[in-house]
């Protein structure tokens, strides 16, 4: 992965990860297993953990501590009405951003 | 009379956060070093140096640099049982995802809040604030 999507991806990957809990529930190893299946291969599992962190302290998930097989519980987080309301704005933001880099594609040609 | 019993009451909780806080602060980092020893060799010494990395941020909140570190040991514990090589836990560039996770406690609030001071010092030399406040 070049250093334009990473560059690119910081300022969308909180946006992804709330994107990937609106499906289902998830705990960090998972999300950032199917990053890198995906093809964001650089995506660096601590980047994700904080992210996580960041966004459970803002209220935008709930998290539910499973016990697992080997080594300490996961933490499972999953979308909760707060974290639905910001993903939608971050759709339309997204969607203001597309649109306008197409327009400038277009005038390009 | 209502109020002095108020206060003496809350001076009474300062006092014994004054001098219990400490102490569980202490004891919530002695715990964390614990867990710390009890991982693989490989990714205790990447804590450690993560660890050391960290104190150049200035001190935070005692109890929030302890849930700093419980939460550091929380990562490398998982990551040591899922198998988690080293490098993916960091990325290409450690310093990045250590500036990310400290943003989300006290010690990383410190910067912030040194460099919104900044902002606010341009702010008012641009002349775009009259009133100085910070």
């Amino acid at each position: 992965m070049g250093k334009q999507v990473t560059e690119m991806l910081k300022g969308t990957l909180e946006g992804i990860v709330l994107a990937i809990l609106s499906g289902r529930s998830a705990y960090g190893y998972e999300i950032t297993a199917w990053l890198r299946d995906q093809g964001f291969s650089d995506i660096a599992e601590g980047t994700i953990y904080a992210l996580l962190i960041r966004i459970e302290q803002r209220g935008l998930v709930d998290v539910e501590k499973v016990p697992s097989e080997k080594g300490p519980p996961r933490k499972v987080y999953s979308l909760n009405a707060q974290g639905r309301e910001y993903l939608e704005e971050f759709w339309r933001t997204w969607s203001f951003l597309t649109e306008r880099l197409e327009q400038l594609r277009e005038g390009g040609k | 009379m209502d109020t002095e019993s108020n206060e003496s009451k809350s001076r009474y909780l300062k006092y014994l956060e004054l001098v219990t806080g400490p102490i569980e602060d202490k004891r919530r980092w002695r715990q964390y070093k614990a867990r710390i020893r009890q991982l693989p060799e490989n990714y205790r010494t990447a804590v450690e140096a993560l660890e050391r990395y960290l104190m150049h941020f200035g001190p935070g909140d005692g109890a929030d640099a302890a849930s700093m570190f419980e939460d550091l040991a929380d990562l490398f514990e998982r990551s040591a049982a899922d198998g988690t090589p080293i490098r993916d836990i960091f990325g290409a560039d450690p310093v990045e995802f250590v500036e990310a996770f400290v943003q989300n406690y006290s010690v990383g609030r410190y910067i912030r809040r040194e460099r919104e001071r900044f902002t606010s010092a341009i702010e008012r030399a641009a002349g775009e604030k009259e009133d100085g406040t910070v």
